[in-house]
């Protein structure tokens, strides 16, 4: 296994980050403007700033093949940033939601996009010929609070969505005019705007932090704040799932996941570290965290940590009038929470290397 | 430190690590506004089960998480009277000057001597592990200022109640 | 007369400016019922309650401490009368009272390791939060009420002798560094995210 690529870009929090479809350029989401990087060498370098929004940007995603860049901030807005020779053009979209954006995705079709929101409703946007801009339809419908996180199913019709009322949903976001109608899958064979396909409450309940179906659509996996991860396979329309399985664990709870292949979910969180979970349908287990876990010659630090470092002792000198041993730096890559984790390169069907940004103003890329 | 303390700052210091897991949150009640919900109380999903730790009757600590914020009240050991003077005086006085002391909350919870509001901002600007030692550390020191305050009290008025006996020899 | 004048005594008081107005408004987040979140869960009286005490105790006396650890653990009482809950408490901490020292971090294990034992481990620790709050603010162990406050005004606090009204709590203070302790021993065997799910967890004990 090679050592993770380190990027610590700035000491502030990165809400969300992704990465262009060749990977050379990355969008962070940071405070209220989005700030795109170019790859230079091994480097990632600023080389524009998207300002439009005037609160905390909460998410970002690019479009692989059109390019497109969509925001969403806690001013209520969301953007679309269409690429054009002179730079990013920003269009506002007609949200009609009050509270905080928190999360946006495009479909897989890239023909719509999702935004999760504060005002228990998730906008499903999709752009209007006629009128020339982007619209949405809302899905309300059982929202009892925040939105966290959606995940689209591949078929782009079916959407996942984690909420703070401790529940995670599969509804149907079905435009007509805009979707191809969807094969029927084991979720439910015909499906209008606003169908609830499944509802799913974990024992211990807390927050969901983040959803995600598997590759092919047909199993559901969601974090929550219980320190757990939920897999759901479902049976057939109306039914209840085939299974449903828990797993409690010992560590800090996950903020982000991702599936790896139908056998493998990758999740990081609260702990500062990505750990690895495998099973299927019979059942699923933590098999143990993706960082070489070893003190001291920690791969992929550059010089500005050990500057850091190096300051921090000097603060200890002077507050403490002692050197006490250096415990400002974790053990762990990043130095604070993980908030997104997001597939960076697949081949066969396996995610080979991955990226993750946190709340220390890192985005690393890891190696599966 | 005395033998029961120890496993009393141990699972105040664990009950800490996990309920210190904050996320930014805006306010679903007011639009454009982002407030630490443990206070404004307005979205009964979003509070979690508040955790209480106590050593006795007399020690405890109230831990108040919420998904963007955690509330820690302390109630510092008071035997007597002069303590419970010394306790007041010392917590009024670092109350006071809460502008500069970033976590400090401005006036205690009922019950309690001293309490603190940690948000989602405090925990992305500085490591939650030294979060949770300074609280650690803060209500290890406490209680030996408050002991060593009053024996210099006592001190000092057995050395004045001396010399102004002492013409009475 | 000046418009000010003919207010009523009501309308001078500035509560009106304190009224909530998102408690008014039914589809605020203020009103949001979380209990409407997840399905009832069986309401256990205080006899059944006492009645997993008396096996319990049976247990205890024959010895099997882990069997009665288990036995209360996987009977909480998450709905019911406060009599009930008080109840199942006092049989929970009498348990964890009569376990050795030494034997709480194999036991624990022992239960972490049975399928439904990370479960029985959260119960666990709910019931140990739930002591520290209630013996801190009521009542010890052996439901005897103490007194709520030691902080009885004493004649002078000068005085080194007499003044020793912690030596009243000695018995609650012993009480709770077997909760301290178990505390301890739990969060070794399950981690943190036990602690976690005791705040999450909506089924509070």
């Amino acid at each position: 296994m090679a050592a993770p690529e380190v990027h610590h870009l700035f000491h502030h929090p990165i809400a969300d980050h992704s990465f262009s479809a060749d990977r050379q350029t990355l969008a962070i989401a940071r405070d209220t403007q989005v700030e795109l990087y170019g790859r230079v060498g091994n480097a990632f370098k600023l080389k524009d700033e998207l300002k439009g929004h005037d609160k905390l940007v909460t998410s970002v995603d690019i479009a692989p093949n059109t390019g497109r860049i969509v925001t969403c901030s806690q001013d209520r807005n969301a953007l679309v940033w269409e690429p054009s020779p002179t730079g990013y053009k920003p269009t506002l979209v007609l949200l009609r939601i009050s509270r905080a954006a928190t999360f946006v995705r495009w479909s897989p079709s890239e023909a719509k996009f999702a935004v999760g929101s504060g005002d228990r409703v998730i906008a499903i946007c999709y752009f209007e010929e006629e009128n020339d801009w982007w619209v949405s339809k809302h899905l309300k419908k059982p929202i009892r609070s925040t939105i966290t996180s959606v995940a689209w199913h591949p078929n782009s019709v079916l959407l996942a969505a984690g909420s703070t009322d401790a529940h995670a949903r599969v509804f149907s976001a079905f435009i007509k005019g805009t979707d191809q109608r969807p094969e029927p899958s084991p979720w439910g064979e015909r499906l209008p705007f606003n169908t609830v396909c499944g509802e799913f409450l974990n024992n211990s309940a807390g927050w969901v932090h983040s959803v995600a179906f598997s590759p092919s659509g047909d199993a559901l996996a969601f974090a929550a704040h219980d320190s757990s991860i939920t897999v759901v396979y479902p049976s057939a329309p109306e039914q209840p799932p085939k299974a449903v399985i828990s797993i409690n664990t010992q560590l800090l709870p996950f903020m982000s996941l991702f599936w790896n292949g139908e056998t493998e979910i990758i999740a990081a969180g609260y702990d500062c570290e990505a750990f690895r979970f495998q099973g299927g349908e019979q059942g699923w287990q933590l098999a143990g965290t993706l960082e070489k876990a070893k003190a001291g010659g920690r791969p992929g630090l550059g010089d500005e940590d050990r500057e850091e470092s190096a300051l921090n002792m000097f603060k200890q000198m002077d507050l403490k009038g002692k050197v006490s041993k250096d415990d400002t730096m974790l053990k762990t890559v990043h130095q604070n929470t993980v908030t997104m984790l997001r597939p960076f390169e697949e081949s066969g069907g396996r995610v080979t290397k991955f990226s993750s940004s946190g709340v220390d103003g890192r985005v690393v890329i890891w190696h599966t | 430190m005395s033998q029961s303390l120890r496993p009393y700052l141990q699972a105040v210091r664990s009950s800490l690590t996990a309920a210190l897991c904050l996320s930014n949150f805006a306010s679903q009640t007011a639009e454009r506004h982002n407030v630490p919900e443990v206070e404004a109380r307005t979205s009964p999903e979003v509070l979690l089960t508040p955790l209480t730790i106590a050593r006795n009757e007399n020690e405890r600590v109230l831990i108040e998480p919420s998904i963007n914020s955690i509330r820690i009240s302390i109630k510092i050991k008071q035997a007597d009277e002069i303590e419970h003077i010394l306790v007041h005086k010392f917590t009024r006085f670092l109350t006071q000057r809460a502008e500069s002391f970033f976590i400090l909350r401005r006036k205690p919870i009922k019950g309690y001597d001293i309490s603190f509001l940690i948000t989602n901002f405090h925990t992305e600007e500085m490591l939650k592990h030294k979060l949770v030692d300074f609280i650690i550390q803060f209500m290890e020191e406490v209680d030996k200022e408050i002991s060593e305050m009053k024996l210099f009290l006592n001190a000092r008025a057995r050395f004045v109640a001396e010399s102004f006996l002492t013409p009475f020899d | 007369m000046s418009i000010i004048q003919q207010h009523t005594q009501a309308t001078l008081s500035d509560a009106w400016r304190t009224i909530n107005i998102d408690a008014l408004t039914e589809d605020s987040s203020v009103n949001f019922d979380v209990s409407t979140l997840h399905p009832p869960l069986p309401e256990i009286s205080e006899a059944d309650a006492r009645a997993i005490n008396g096996q319990v105790r049976q247990l205890l006396r024959g010895g099997d401490a882990e069997g009665a650890l288990r036995g209360c653990l996987e009977m909480p009482v998450y709905a019911g009368s406060e009599a009930a809950k008080e109840t199942h408490l006092h049989t929970v901490i009498e348990v964890l009272q009569s376990i050795k020292a030494s034997e709480m971090t194999p036991m624990l294990q022992r239960i972490y390791g049975q399928p439904g034992g990370s479960e029985c481990l959260d119960v666990l620790m709910k019931y140990l939060y739930k002591g520290m709050g209630a013996t801190s603010a009521s009542s010890d162990g052996s439901g005897r009420t103490t007194p709520a406050r030691a902080m009885t005004p004493q004649a002078t606090g000068f005085s080194q002798v007499s003044q020793r009204p912690m030596a009243a709590n000695e018995s609650t203070g012993s009480a709770m560094s077997v909760l301290l302790s178990w505390h301890e021993k739990v969060v070794e065997v399950a981690g943190l995210g036990c602690i976690g799910r005791v705040m999450t967890d909506f089924r509070r004990v």
